[in-house]
C-alpha cells in the first residue's frame, strides 16, 4: 500500500516502509475518526524533493478533520522543512507519517505561511521533532490574540475526537526580512509580506526547483478569504506576478499550478469586489446594502462562495470606506 | 473590566468561523428571556413598554456573516409624529447587553422617517432589542433574533498596526436628500478606534488587552444637539454610525467623541464649505 506518490524517482516500497505502515495502522484505533485506509496523508512529489498534500474544498468538519488546506514539505540532503501543517493534530500526524515514508532526515523547520487554523493546527504533531517553528514576524502576535477563539471554534467544528491534541504552537523564529534556511544542498528563501490575505503572510521559495509556495496569498477553486487588506492584496499580486517561478503551490487549490496564470482568477475576484464596493460607497450605500450585490458576478466561479463571499464584502467595505 | 479566564471562555462562546451554525428565523437553544426582565428593570424600572406596535422597526441581516461586524438599522416611520426622547439598543446575550443609548436633542428632527444604524458585535445567539421613548414619555420596543456567535472572540482588527497609525481619525459625511428642503437629512460618523472590550487574552503575554472603547459621542447641527450617544464595547471596531437629523440653516455638523481613556476626538462636516 503506497504511502506516498513519487513522481520523478520510482521508489520501491521497502520492508522498512511496510513495517512503518503497519505500525501506523496499528496506532489507528487511537485515532477514532481515521477510516481504514492508510494513516499517512496523500502527497505528490511536484518537483524533485518537493511534496504537496492537497486539502479538500470544504469547511472544517469531523469528517474531514480539518483537512481543508494544502500542506507541503521539502527534503534536503540534511534536513526537511514543513510548510503548513493542516487543520488538526491528527492531520499533522498524517503529514508527518507521509514525510517519514519518504525520508528519515530530521524535520528541522516547521514554517507556517500565516495564522489561519487550517494551516497551523497540525503544528502540535511535530513538537516531538523539536523543530524550529518559523513564521512572519507578526505571526506570534496574530496567533497569540486569536488562540482562544481559534481553539474554541475548531473544537466545535471538528468535534472532540478529530480535534484531540490540537493546540496553538507559536513560532520562535520570526522573519522580518528575506531569510534563507539551509536544508543541506538546498536553500529555502522566506519573504515576509505586507498585509494582504492577513497581516502575517510569509512566502517560501525552494530555490533548487524554483517552486514558489504562496500560502493563502493564492487561492484556486476555493473562494479567496479576506482577513487582512483587499487593497494590500491587490497591490501585492500585481508585484508578485512579475517575478519568475517554475511553478506555484497555492494555500488552497491544485498541488501545483502554472505561473503566473494561476493568479488571474483571484485577481479578477478581488477586483470585482473592490470595484463594486468602491462604487457603492461613493453612492452613499450602506454596508448592509453592499453585501447584497457586490462581487456577485463571481458567484459561479468559486467553491464555498456562499460560505465566505459576504464576509469578504463586509471586510472590504469596512476597509474601503476609509479611502 | 477584569474577568477571570473561565468566565471569558464561557461568555466568548463560539468563534465566528462556524458557518454551519447560522440559523434563519426561529430562536435557538439559548433561553434568554430571563436576562431581559433584569435589563428592563435596570433601564426602565417598572414603566410599561408597548411591544411591536409599529412605532419602531429593527432591521437585522437574515444571515450573520461576521459576528464582529453585524449591521443594525433602527427606523421610526414617518407616521410617528413629534420629537423622540431616547433610543436604547440591547443584545441580551452579550457580555455587556447594552449596545448604545441615544438621548435626542432639538436638532434631531421631525417630519419624516428617522433612523439610526451602526455595526455591533454579537457574542452568542441572542435577542436584539430597540426601545424607543417618544415625546409623551411612553416606551415602545421591537425585538429581533440574531443567530451568530463569537463576536467578542473575533473582534480583533485585521491590521492592528495600520489602525494604530490612524487611530482616532474621524470622518463625518452629510447626505443631503434628493429634495433639499426636506426636513430630515442623513449623516454618517465613522472613527478609527479598536473599541477593545478588555476580554481578549493574548497568550504571548498572558495579559488581557485592556478595554478601550468609545463611551460617548455628541452630535450637534449648527450648534444644537442632535443626540448624545452613550456606547459600549458591543459596538464594532471602527465605530460607524449613520443617522438622521433635522435640517437647519447651514447643516454644519460637529461631533465630539470621548473614549474610556478620556481621549477626545472630533470631526465635522460643512456641507456648504468654509
Amino acid at each position: 500500500m503506497p504511502l506516498a506518490k513519487p513522481m520523478c524517482k520510482p521508489k520501491l516500497i521497502s520492508r522498512k516502509t511496510l513495517l512503518k505502515a503497519g505500525l501506523a495502522l496499528a496506532a489507528a484505533p487511537l485515532l477514532r475518526y481515521v477510516p481504514a485506509y492508510a494513516a499517512a496523508a496523500e502527497v505528490s512529489e511536484v518537483a524533485p524533493g518537493v511534496f504537496v498534500h492537497q486539502g479538500r474544498y470544504e469547511v472544517q468538519s469531523p469528517d474531514n478533520r480539518g483537512d481543508i488546506a494544502n500542506a507541503s514539505f521539502v527534503v534536503g540532503s540534511e534536513a526537511v522543512a514543513v510548510i503548513d501543517t493542516s487543520g488538526s493534530a491528527v492531520m499533522g500526524r498524517e503529514l508527518r507519517d507521509a514525510i517519514r515514508a519518504v525520508t528519515t532526515k530530521p524535520i528541522r523547520y516547521v514554517i507556517n505561511t500565516h495564522m489561519h487554523p487550517d494551516h497551523v493546527l497540525g503544528n502540535a504533531a511535530f513538537k516531538q521533532d523539536a523543530p524550529i517553528f518559523v513564521g512572519h514576524y507578526k505571526l506570534a502576535r496574530a496567533l497569540g490574540t486569536r488562540a482562544d477563539g481559534y481553539i474554541t471554534a475548531n473544537k466545535q467544528m471538528l468535534g472532540e475526537g478529530a480535534f484531540a491534541g490540537s493546540e496553538i504552537v507559536l513560532p520562535t523564529r520570526l522573519i522580518k526580512e528575506p531569510t534563507t534556511l539551509d536544508l543541506g544542498d538546498r536553500t529555502l528563501l522566506l519573504e515576509p509580506q505586507a498585509t494582504a490575505h492577513t497581516d502575517n503572510d510569509l512566502i517560501v521559495t525552494d530555490t533548487k526547483t524554483n517552486t514558489l509556495f504562496l500560502g493563502d496569498l493564492l487561492f484556486s477553486v476555493h473562494v479567496p478569504t479576506i482577513d487582512g487588506s483587499i487593497t494590500g492584496w491587490l497591490t501585492l499580486l500585481n508585484e508578485m506576478g512579475k517575478r519568475q517561478a517554475a511553478r506555484v503551490v497555492p494555500g488552497h487549490g491544485p498541488k501545483t499550478m502554472a505561473w503566473p496564470e494561476a493568479l488571474e482568477p483571484e485577481q479578477r475576484y478581488l477586483a470585482a469586489i473592490a470595484d463594486d464596493v468602491r462604487r457603492q460607497i461613493a453612492e452613499g450605500k450602506t454596508l448592509a446594502e453592499a453585501t447584497k450585490t457586490a462581487g456577485f458576478s463571481e458567484k459561479d466561479a468559486w467553491k464555498l462562495f456562499d460560505q465566505y463571499h459576504v464576509r469578504n464584502v463586509t471586510a472590504a467595505f469596512a476597509e474601503l470606506e476609509w479611502e | 473590566m477584569p474577568h477571570s479566564f473561565n468566565s471569558i471562555a464561557r461568555s466568548c462562546g463560539i468563534a465566528a468561523l462556524v458557518a454551519s451554525m447560522i440559523v434563519l428565523g426561529a430562536p435557538g437553544a439559548q433561553a434568554d428571556e430571563n436576562v431581559w426582565p433584569i435589563l428592563k428593570e435596570q433601564a426602565f424600572g417598572d414603566r410599561p413598554i408597548q411591544e411591536e406596535d409599529g412605532m419602531v422597526v429593527l432591521e437585522t441581516p437574515s444571515k450573520v456573516e461576521d459576528a464582529a461586524i453585524v449591521p443594525l438599522t433602527v427606523r421610526v416611520p414617518p407616521s410617528v409624529k413629534g420629537k423622540l426622547k431616547s433610543l436604547t439598543l440591547f443584545i441580551d446575550q452579550n457580555p455587556d447587553p447594552r449596545v448604545a443609548t441615544l438621548t435626542f436633542g432639538p436638532a434631531a428632527g421631525t417630519g419624516g422617517e428617522r433612523s439610526f444604524s451602526t455595526r455591533v458585535r454579537v457574542d452568542n445567539f441572542s435577542h436584539v432589542r430597540a426601545v424607543l421613548e417618544t415625546e409623551d414619555g411612553s416606551l415602545h420596543m421591537t425585538t429581533k433574533f440574531l443567530a451568530a456567535a463569537g463576536g467578542c472572540a473575533a473582534m480583533q482588527a485585521k491590521d492592528p498596526d495600520a489602525d494604530t497609525a490612524d487611530m482616532g481619525k474621524t470622518i463625518v459625511r452629510t447626505f443631503p436628500p434628493a429634495i433639499e428642503s426636506s426636513p430630515i437629512w442623513a449623516a454618517q460618523v465613522m472613527i478609527k478606534h479598536p473599541n477593545h472590550n478588555g476580554m481578549q487574552l493574548d497568550i504571548n503575554t498572558a495579559q488581557f488587552i485592556p478595554a478601550r472603547f468609545v463611551k460617548e459621542m455628541t452630535v450637534k447641527r449648527d450648534g444644537e444637539l442632535v443626540f448624545q450617544l452613550d456606547g459600549t464595547f458591543s459596538i464594532s471596531t471602527n465605530p460607524n454610525f449613520r443617522f438622521t437629523f433635522g435640517r437647519g440653516e447651514e447643516n454644519d455638523l460637529d461631533v465630539v467623541i470621548v473614549d474610556t481613556d478620556g481621549t477626545v476626538f472630533t470631526g465635522q462636516s460643512r456641507p456648504k464649505g468654509s
